[in-house]
């Protein structure tokens, strides 16, 4: 129903209030993808395990991704491995993150 | 999918009067400065054990525990026994740390009601966090630092209120003997241990730093809580060695812990020298300043260097790592009960945007500067000097707690 890149980019509106970047760009979604009847699935991660806005993160994820038509069920699948590391962010949030 | 806590943030109105209350007693403690002079400044001068408990009990552990309060489910991952018992605590530890306080200062006889309403505060946090430590299946490294620094919380407090009942008088007891482990237990044992342990969670999660081994931490831990026990066991053994082992391995274990922050610092993916790393900056290098100075005091025994040993640490490495923090908890707080449900409806402040910048900026510099001259003043026994870091830090404080309200009151 929606490519990997549809619903990455409907994950982009998700921003961490913390660092100030999307969840995408952070490198945080690892994978997505929805079947023909509107069922979801997200494989995503967080920058550490003791995130306390681990529930809302996830939530504001299934919100963005049921926004989109004919989305019936999101499934998140928060996952540990690979453990998220900087290097899996987008250029320019490593670099914005590096300046002193 | 991986099981994490389901209460991650207690509702804020529990938690943010610890936070006003720790801030008024960190001003308090500030204005108590003014009445020092150098002939009174001595380890066991009642004005200096007033002015400590003021600190102590007032700013550093009144916002350890609301700190707790919100943390402790982020750390074991698992909600809180009785998240409720936190309306009780923070009235109760106001009120024991004012009537030691006062007791201390001037009227020994409110010292043992001042010891109990105190002791009661802590039961009741020591005994929550316990009952919710119980509730982990497995305990990981920070579990297990949380769960010893409470024990000697537990132990800490009780040989405060028996020394409590010797000051005023109710029980004959050696009081210096038990002095220095009420003090180790406290101060090394509980504030140091947990500070060490939320540290390893705390510090990466904002810095974003990762790939880093936690072996040093894992020892720096170990050394640090034997060195406790033996500080604790020489209070019973009058053998000299026990109780220099025991400092020495203290200062050991804090050499190496201060050497795995060294490593989370170059590992940080966030290079920003925010208030928040700034303070922390500070606060690392006062702890090696006090290190340095109390190990100065071993060799040499100037008692001077002993005191601004515990001044670096209590208004340098505790006040800057609890400031710093606060700085991070307050907003994430206030933005979690006021912003979180508007999150995709309207437009959110960011939590750095719930900062005062400026306001933060002249805490971090006046307190900075005022700790450094007190510093001076001590080792240099000089009252001027005294007044003028009080004066500093007078402007520090007020700018803190006008920061806390303006944090709290962000709309």
């Amino acid at each position: 129903m929606y490519t990997k890149e549809e619903l990455f980019l409907a994950i982009s509106t998700v921003i961490d209030p913390e660092v100030g970047f999307n969840l995408v760009e952070m490198g945080l979604i690892y994978d997505a993808s929805c079947d023909d009847e509107g069922n979801a699935y997200v494989k995503m991660t967080l920058s550490t395990k003791a995130c306390p806005m681990h529930q809302l993160i996830q939530q504001w994820v299934k919100e963005a991704v049921k926004k989109m038509a004919g989305i019936k069920e999101v499934t998140i699948d928060l996952v540990w491995e690979p453990e998220w590391n900087i290097t899996m962010a987008d250029e320019h949030v490593k670099k914005a993150l590096n300046r002193a | 999918m991986f099981s994490i806590s389901q209460d991650f943030a207690p509702p804020f109105k529990l938690i943010s009067p610890y936070f006003i209350a720790g801030s008024i007693f960190y001003f308090l403690s500030v204005l108590f400065l003014f009445s020092f002079s150098v002939e009174n400044i001595s380890v066991l001068d009642q004005k200096t054990l007033s002015f400590v408990h003021l600190f102590l009990l007032g700013f550093v552990m009144m916002t350890i525990f609301g700190a707790m309060a919100q943390l402790v489910p982020v750390v074991l991952e698992v909600g809180h026994f009785g998240v409720e018992l936190f309306y009780a605590i923070w009235p109760l530890l106001a009120v024991g740390t004012m009537l030691m306080v006062l007791g201390f200062y001037s009227y020994p006889m409110l010292l043992p009601f001042g010891g109990v309403v105190v002791l009661i505060a802590m039961m009741i946090f020591v005994m929550e966090i316990f009952l919710t430590i119980k509730k982990v299946k497995k305990l990981n490294l920070v579990m297990s630092s949380m769960l010893s620094a409470n024990i000697f919380l537990f132990f800490g407090i009780i040989f405060g209120l028996v020394m409590a009942l010797g000051y005023a008088g109710m029980i004959d007891i050696n009081i210096n003997s038990l002095l220095r482990s009420h003090v180790f237990l406290v101060i090394v044992g509980y504030i140091t241990v947990t500070i060490m342990g939320l540290s390893v969670v705390l510090l990466p999660m904002f810095g974003l730093s990762h790939g880093f081994s936690m072996k040093p931490l894992e020892r720096a831990l170990k050394i640090v809580s034997l060195a406790v026990l033996l500080v604790v066991l020489s209070s019973f053994i009058e053998f000299k060695p026990l109780e220099y082992t025991g400092y020495i391995l203290a200062s050991v274990g804090l050499f190496i812990y201060f050497y795995f922050i060294k490593i989370i610092y170059k590992t940080r993916a966030r290079k920003e020298i925010d208030i928040y790393a700034k303070s922390l900056i500070f606060s690392y290098f006062s702890l090696i300043a006090s290190l340095i100075l109390g190990l100065m005091y071993l060799v040499v025994g100037y008692e001077p260097l002993l005191l601004t040993s515990a001044w670096m640490m209590f208004f340098g490495f505790f006040s800057f790592i609890i400031t710093g923090h606060i700085y991070k908890i307050i907003p994430f707080l206030v933005w979690f009960e006021r912003f979180s449900p508007l999150v995709g409806k309207q437009k959110v402040p960011m939590l750095a945007d719930m900062l005062p910048k400026k306001s933060s900026s002249a805490q971090f510099l006046f307190c900075a500067v005022g700790t450094v001259i007190i510093a001076i003043a001590i080792l240099l026994q000089n009252d001027i000097f005294i007044k003028a870091g009080a004066s500093f830090l007078l402007m520090g404080a007020l700018a803190f707690v006008r920061n806390v309200f303006y944090m709290i009151n962000y709309k």
